[in-house]
């Protein structure tokens, strides 16, 4: 039986998992989509794309794996929606097991909305047919019925009859959106989605996507490199390293406390310095300063260490004669509400520092850095 | 839900996609059947025992190896160095009603060898109108049509398109910036074409070239009314006239021994140079030559060969007919082998794009080595001459599928075995076109491999299927060795009917019946240059003329 045949619930109840729910399949503890130690790997290649892979997915979250390309995000998604076998681990949706070393359930029958990179909208098919598509096996009235809210939602209503190529690069990805929710999957899967849009579509049609999804109560994996876009959408975010994942944690929780200098670099702009570990603190040339850690690594006195430096949590001085550490700033930018200062260290690193202009330290001139406020600098093991 | 298992990894395809069983099957069923010709032959050849070496080592064999292999060497020649120049002239100059002539230069291509025959013929002999013209300027006697000459120019008007065709393409997807790079360094525009273009245009002169070589080398009614005898038209004799058949069918060995010669001799000239676009990215046009006042000679250079190829041949035939109707001479039938060649092409065309779509979709999406084995196994039909597969099926159908002995389906049969390259060819570069992910999009909607092919994938090809399928009916109207030996007795077709009347010199007779053919058979020709010339459709600049291309994407033979 087609998956659009059981009982489905579009209507939209802010809040409710309803896929889920009208599923009954699995209990609200449960995941909606769970890999568990999942390793995939391409025919001819010796290395794993992905290893030892693990995410949970609840019921109604949203969440996002955040990785530089390469490093087997959209491997991760194909699994889940079946194109990539694997070949160990276990692949679990809606609580049933989909995919391991000797189950594979084919896509067509996981029941999982993918919206794709390009689209990957039917050219041969007008957006209501293209909407329509999954809902085979129901009634032809009751089709028609379905396909309106859908399209009420991502805001193409009026556009029933026209072709893909008739439609702007963002038009397409609401169809899209609207063909994958249609048959109200178990859980929607969105492989980059906005990196074929220009800028100033993307944060709109961001936003457009948390209030469809919320309003839906969709269960949503989305695979990303823009750390802007999964901070700004995601419940919670899967920082990827190569080929499995680091961290995973609300936006908060991964941009304050990142576990690693990888997961660092990923989720935010930074300048990582070399120091030496020192009670407490950290002693580097760009000057000494209270640290913190993020994992329950022990820290020797005198261990090698590398420091995270970000802009935002810096503040600058202009340097006395008698100040050691002291460096050149090199260029201003003027950002409106803030300044981003470009400062050169004797040994060459550069550094940024954000903060507002309020007195007049200008290109040339020997500053001192510190922390801002109380803030401390997060420090990671060589 | 499946078990997976890696037991048949020969399956597999490279990027690890198994492709679905009724797929593999009916692959698998084409495969086999477009090799029992071949195999056949063998068998039956073998058979023979030691008057193969007799045969093979006969005086007259050595003859007409020779005949054949001096008509192929002309033909080809010629067929390059009329084609070449006219390629260049229609794409890349600035020559008046560029586009009418670029079409019209193609269109010889529907004219049947035994119509085009005929007409020459009526021209150009020693009594022909062409004497009747010239003898008051002097001219006292043309040379003799009937031979070498003759059957060398008929080959020539009909198939220098195909070397046209390809090198159009070439020139099309050239990357300009090769030329400009040449003119930059300081080549003038006439090396710039000797060192950069030409040696370009090489696969391409190649591959025009081999379907040409291997046209002429299939050809029957073209070089029989023209009384050239080559293989072909031995073998045609060879098998109407006696009653033992080992001899046919050990010339047809001989044949396909040729014909494979001639595909290996194109694959040798590619040499080990890189020819395709180093970059990817979108390509530019290059900007058409402004020839000046030459472009007038330049657009008569092209207007004189569609002269010969096609306006006087068609004009021979309206003569004819004008002159029958007038005279309330006799006209051949024309009602019953108009509907006899209709259905039969229309069978052919939708038996060969069905046969093709399965190897299609498996060779582009599920790439393994079995798939590139089923792909080579079609493709035999590319290198066999008609005649060889029409008589390899009379012996199958007489001592093994006797019921379709003597019925049309034999026939549909040796089409389909025939033209099954044209249509992979022309559905593959369709197909290339389609992204995988939409396919994939259905599937993740719920619908099985099975579903996902008939509801996405075989309407995205339609387009390719269109044109593989026109190209089929056009190369079964014109058909003729096959359609003599299969055809049921007393079967007639337009192009049987025409023959048995212009092989006893009533070529009057044939006019309305030619000019018809030759009408029908223009119309899926045009569409297909069409689609190749509609320069603003945005498949124009990744597919031209896809069905024409390179020997591994079409053929012809008739």
């Amino acid at each position: 039986m087609p998956w659009s045949k059981r009982p489905v619930d579009i209507s939209i109840q802010p809040g409710v998992a309803s896929s889920v729910a009208a599923s009954g399949a699995v209990s609200n503890e449960a995941g909606v989509i769970e890999l568990q130690g999942v390793e995939c790997s391409y025919p001819g290649s010796d290395s794993p794309v992905i290893s030892d892979f693990n995410l949970l997915v609840k019921p109604g979250e949203f969440v996002s794996i955040l990785g530089r390309s390469g490093a087997g995000k959209t491997t991760a998604l194909r699994v889940v929606a079946g194109f990539e076998k694997v070949s160990s681990g276990y692949v679990r949706v809606g609580g049933q097991l989909v995919g391991s070393s000797f189950v594979h359930v084919p896509p067509d029958q996981r029941r999982i909305g993918l919206v794709f990179q390009d689209y990957a909208l039917f050219p041969h098919l007008t957006v209501a047919k293209n909407v329509e598509f999954g809902l085979k096996g129901l009634p032809a009235e009751e089709r028609r019925e379905r396909i309106a809210p859908v399209l009420k939602m991502v805001g193409m209503s009026g556009y029933e009859s026209r072709y893909v190529h008739e439609l702007s690069g963002g038009q397409q990805q609401r169809v899209a959106i609207a063909r994958a929710l249609s048959p109200n999957p178990v859980a929607l899967l969105l492989d980059e989605p906005f990196s074929n849009l220009d800028r100033q579509l993307r944060a709109g049609l961001r936003r457009d996507i948390k209030r469809i999804v919320q309003e839906t109560g969709a269960t949503t994996l989305l695979v990303t490199h823009d750390r802007e876009e999964a901070l700004a959408t995601s419940d919670r975010i899967a920082v990827m390293g190569d080929n499995s994942i680091e961290q995973i944690g609300t936006p908060e929780e991964v941009y304050q406390s990142p576990v690693s200098a990888a997961v660092a670099k990923l989720i935010g702009p930074c300048e990582l310095i070399p120091g030496v570990f020192r009670g407490g603190v950290i002693v580097t040339e760009a000057g000494v300063f209270p640290t913190r850690l993020t994992t329950d690594i022990h820290m020797a006195d005198g261990q090698q260490t590398l420091a995270l430096m970000r802009a935002s949590e810096l503040e600058i001085e202009l340097a006395d004669e008698d100040d050691q550490r002291t460096a050149t700033i090199e260029m201003t930018e003027f950002e409106g509400e803030f300044t981003e200062y470009s400062i050169r260290l004797d040994s060459g690193t550069l550094l940024r520092v954000r903060r507002r202009a309020v007195d007049e330290i200008g290109v040339g001139g020997r500053v001192t850095v510190h922390t801002r406020g109380d803030s401390k600098v997060i420090v990671f093991p060589v | 839900m499946t078990i997976s298992d890696d037991i048949s990894s020969g399956w597999k395809s490279t990027d690890g996609k198994r492709p679905p069983v009724f797929l593999l099957a009916s692959a698998a069923v084409v495969a086999i059947a477009a090799l029992i010709p071949v195999a056949y032959l063998f068998a039956r050849s073998i058979n023979a025992g030691s008057d193969w070496i007799d045969i093979v080592w006969r005086p007259s064999t050595a003859a007409v190896f020779g005949r054949t292999f001096l008509l192929i060497a002309f033909v080809t020649v010629i067929s390059v160095v009329v084609a070449v120049p006219l390629a260049w002239l229609t794409v890349r100059s600035n020559i008046p009603l560029r586009r009418v002539l670029s079409v019209a230069s193609v269109l010889p291509l529907v004219m049947p060898s035994f119509v085009m025959a005929t007409t020459v013929i009526e021209m150009y002999s020693p009594r022909g109108v062409l004497q009747g013209w010239l003898s008051g300027l002097g001219v006292e006697r043309l040379p003799e049509i009937y031979g070498l000459g003759g059957a060398t120019l008929v080959l020539v008007l009909m198939t220098y398109p195909y070397v046209l065709l390809t090198v159009r393409g070439a020139l099309r997807r050239m990357d300009p910036a090769l030329e400009e790079a040449a003119r930059a360094m300081g080549y003038g525009p006439v090396h710039t074409f000797r060192v950069v273009t030409l040696p370009m245009l090489r696969p391409a002169i190649a591959s025009g070239s081999l379907l040409v070589a291997l046209y002429t080398l299939s050809d029957f009614g073209g070089v029989a009314l023209l009384r050239y005898q080559t293989f072909t038209s031995t073998i045609m004799i060879q098998y109407e006239s006696s009653i033992d058949r080992t001899l046919a069918a050990v010339l047809s060995l001989i044949l396909v021994a040729i014909a494979v010669l001639l595909l290996l001799g194109e694959g040798f000239t590619r040499g080990r140079g890189a020819y395709h676009r180093s970059t990817v990215g979108a390509v530019r046009v290059s900007q058409r030559v402004d020839l000046g006042r030459w472009r007038w000679a330049g657009a008569t250079a092209v207007g004189i060969t569609v002269l010969i190829g096609l306006v006087i041949p068609v004009g021979v035939l309206i003569q004819w007919l004008v002159r029958g109707l007038l005279n309330d001479q006799e006209l051949l039938p024309l009602l019953v082998p108009a509907r006899n060649s209709l259905y039969i092409s229309l069978l052919a065309s939708v038996a060969t794009v069905l046969a093709a779509l399965p190897i299609a979709i498996l060779v582009v999406r599920f790439q393994s080595r079995l798939s590139r084995f089923f792909e080579r196994a079609i493709y035999i039909g590319f290198g066999l001459p008609g005649v060889v597969v029409a008589l390899s099926l009379v012996f199958f159908g007489i001592n093994v599928a006797r019921p379709l002995y003597q019925s049309i389906w034999l026939l549909i049969f040796a089409f389909v075995v025939l033209f099954l390259p044209a249509s992979v060819g022309a559905l593959r570069s369709s197909l290339l076109q389609v992204n995988p992910r939409v396919e994939e999009a259905a599937q993740s909607l719920g619908r099985s491999q099975w579903k996902v092919i008939f509801s996405v994938t075989v309407p995205l090809v339609m387009p390719g299927a269109l044109a593989g399928g026109a190209m089929v009916f056009l190369l079964t109207m014109k058909e003729l060795p096959a359609t003599l030996i299969l055809s049921p007795i007393g079967y007639r077709t337009l192009s049987s009917s025409i023959w048995s009347a212009a092989s006893e010199a009533f070529f009057a007779k044939t006019a309305a019946a030619a000019l018809l053919l030759v009408l029908v058979a223009g119309v899926p020709t045009a569409y297909l240059t069409l689609r190749g010339h509609n320069d603003g459709s945005d498949q124009s600049d990744r597919i031209d003329e896809p069905d024409m291309e390179s020997p591994s994407e079409t053929v012809e033979v008739t």
